[in-house]
């Protein structure tokens, strides 16, 4: 079941090469974001089921808008956080978020956030 | 005078006569002419002569007083007896030297050991005495007395004379003690002047007794003008002077110093008001009476600068290290990193598109193909930012001629092709014209540069000059600062000139032994 997926990522070469690559894995990329405002204001508007959030962006870190775009214990949509660095150089930094799971950007496929969000 | 008569009164009148010419002998040097004359007379014997020992038995003796009677003959006698050196038992001083006793000749013109026989004939002198000048049981000298007549020993004279002899030799010791001291405390003054540290002397209660010249240069005052006043009023800062005071006062309640004998660091005042960092030694002299202080001062504002350049260097080096590493990182993780993640998702897309979209695969592979070049083409800038490789392997002249090239101000180039540096002299000079061909073409305006590189025995001397608009700073805030840091990192000079309106010269001077 293809999922609505909000990218929010400062390079719009990365969204660009990420819309195609998972809506060629099936899913609908619904809308994209630059920043962290513009990134609550879509999601309240579009309502995705994931939001692909990159933990670094210009007006701050990504993860400091994770309890804003789902509120915890809401059912908001699935956060799913991603970045060029690895999973092991931001551990203390995702252990302490409520997203639902991490992505490095290398390994971001359609498949990796079926299983993160479905 | 009746001299055949009163022969028995020569000692007594003798004795007196030295008595008297010591007791108003003030001026020393004056002292041995007082006592021949005096002895001369009070025994009337026309000639006296006065010889000093040398310190070694192997030196001469020599005469440094005569006094005689009016006479053209007894001129000349001294004048020989002056130009004569006397070895040790030679003639009748040396004599008397080498046994340290008195000595009579009846007749010294006939004596077989008078070297001046010849001379005393001349001069129609005949009858000799001579007696040692003893102190502690040294001969320092012997006194030599002539007449006109034959004589025969007169062994009670010879005898007071002899005590007189140890009389003066105290003197001459006395005398010869006191010139020493002298010599030493003009010694020791002389070295107070010349001394590059200021030296400060305070009594009991902080007075200033003595201030030297360097003391007067370093803290701006006179001597004549601070000598007797409060030290702490005058060289401590007034913040610092009531924990002088407390310091100084428990000292002399304990005698327990923190400050003794150790070199300390403080901060002076100047007699016009403004405060200097001081290294200071304070000791106390070991003299008699009430307690003496004596302080060595250095300023040393020079050297605490150079230790805050030097410091404010070695930061700005960590510094520049520090955001090159992080400028390393961004574009690692900004260029080649991301190209090479877009790639993947490139060929995941091909990959899915490839058995029901042709077209749409072909276009991912091609992008994919396109984005490698980009990555391998923004490796390769990074490698070349971080060291570059013709450096590495053609040395200067290719290096630097290839950043000339790329400036967009025409740099013409006068280097030697083949010769290599060590490595570290390489470096310097690609980075330093790097970053000053970057300042000619940003900030210079000039419309031309010239750079050449040429060795001056163990130097590599690196000049850029361009007819930009000059005005550049070496403190200022702008790139030279940086560059000055690289040149000083291996032992080398920077210089710029840039005068307003007339171009820079930038000139390094770098060690390649």
């Amino acid at each position: 079941m293809p999922l609505r997926i909000l990218i929010v990522d400062d390079h719009a070469e990365f969204r660009r090469h990420a819309r195609r690559m998972l809506e060629s894995d099936g899913h609908d990329v619904i809308g994209e974001a630059p920043d962290s405002a513009s990134a609550v204001e879509r999601a309240r508007a579009l309502r995705p089921d994931v939001v692909l959030l990159d933990v670094n962006l210009p007006d701050g870190s990504g993860l400091q808008i994770v309890d804003r775009l789902c509120p915890p214990g809401s059912s908001g949509p699935a956060i799913v956080l991603t970045s060029t660095r690895a999973e092991r150089d931001l551990e203390p930094l995702l252990r302490r978020s409520h997203a639902r799971g991490f992505i490095p950007k290398q390994e971001l496929s359609g498949s990796r956030i079926q299983e993160l969000a479905g | 005078m009746g001299a055949v008569t009163s022969t028995s009164s020569y000692p007594l009148r003798a004795e007196h006569a030295v008595a008297r010419a010591l007791a108003e002998s003030e001026d020393p040097d004056a002292a041995p002419s007082k006592l021949l004359a005096a002895i001369g007379q009070a025994l009337d014997w026309p000639m006296g002569t006065f010889w000093e020992a040398p310190q070694r038995w192997d030196d001469a003796m020599r005469c440094v007083e005569t006094w005689h009677t009016v006479g053209q003959a007894l001129s000349d006698f001294a004048a020989a007896t002056r130009n004569t050196r006397l070895t040790l038992g030679e003639g009748l001083p040396g004599r008397v030297w080498a046994s340290g006793a008195p000595a009579w000749l009846p007749d010294a013109a006939s004596d077989p050991n008078f070297p001046r026989g010849e001379a005393a004939a001349r001069a129609g002198l005949r009858a000799a005495f001579c007696f040692p000048v003893r102190s502690r049981g040294r001969v320092l000298g012997a006194i030599e007395f002539f007449d006109r007549q034959r004589r025969e020993p007169n062994d009670e004279l010879l005898a007071t004379m002899t005590t007189l002899g140890g009389q003066i030799g105290q003197f001459v010791d006395r005398r010869r003690a006191e010139e020493a001291l002298l010599d030493s405390e003009e010694l020791t003054r002389a070295m107070l002047e010349a001394a590059l540290d200021g030296v400060v002397t305070i009594d009991e209660v902080g007075r200033i007794l003595n201030f030297n010249p360097a003391a007067e240069r370093i803290f701006g005052c006179d001597r004549q003008d601070v000598v007797g006043l409060d030290m702490a009023e005058v060289i401590i800062p007034p913040s610092l002077r009531e924990r002088h005071r407390q310091g100084f006062a428990r000292y002399l309640q304990t005698g327990e110093g923190r400050l003794l004998d150790r070199r300390i660091e403080i901060v002076g005042l100047r007699s016009d008001g403004t405060e200097f960092p001081v290294e200071l030694t304070i000791t106390r002299i070991q003299v008699h009476g009430p307690p003496r202080f004596t302080g060595y001062l250095r300023d040393i504002t020079d050297r605490k600068r150079a230790e805050a350049e030097l410091k404010a260097s070695r930061a700005r080096i960590v510094e520049a290290a520090d955001s090159e590493r992080r400028r390393i990182e961004r574009n690692l993780h900004d260029g080649a990193q991301q190209q090479l993640v877009w790639i993947g998702y490139g060929l995941r897309s091909a990959r899915a598109a490839l058995e029901s979209d042709t077209p749409a695969a072909v276009a991912a592979l091609d992008e994919a193909i396109e984005g490698l070049a980009q990555a391998a083409e923004d490796l390769r800038e990074l490698a070349r930012g971080i060291h570059p490789a013709v450096l590495t392997e053609g040395g200067l002249e290719p290096a630097l001629t290839m950043l000339a090239e790329r400036c967009s101000t025409p740099v013409a180039v006068r280097i030697p092709s083949d010769a290599r540096y060590p490595e570290a002299t390489e470096t310097a000079a690609y980075f330093l014209v790097s970053e000053a061909l970057t300042n000619v073409a940003r900030h210079s305006g000039a419309t031309r540069a010239e750079l050449t590189v040429r060795r001056e025995g163990d130097t590599v001397i690196v000049e850029l000059t361009d007819d930009g608009r000059g005005g550049a700073e070496a403190g200022s805030g702008s790139g030279l600062r940086g560059l000055q840091d690289r040149v000083s990192a291996v032992g080398g000079t920077l210089t710029v000139q840039s005068p307003p309106g007339q171009g820079t010269v930038i000139r390094a001077e770098l060690p390649c032994a």
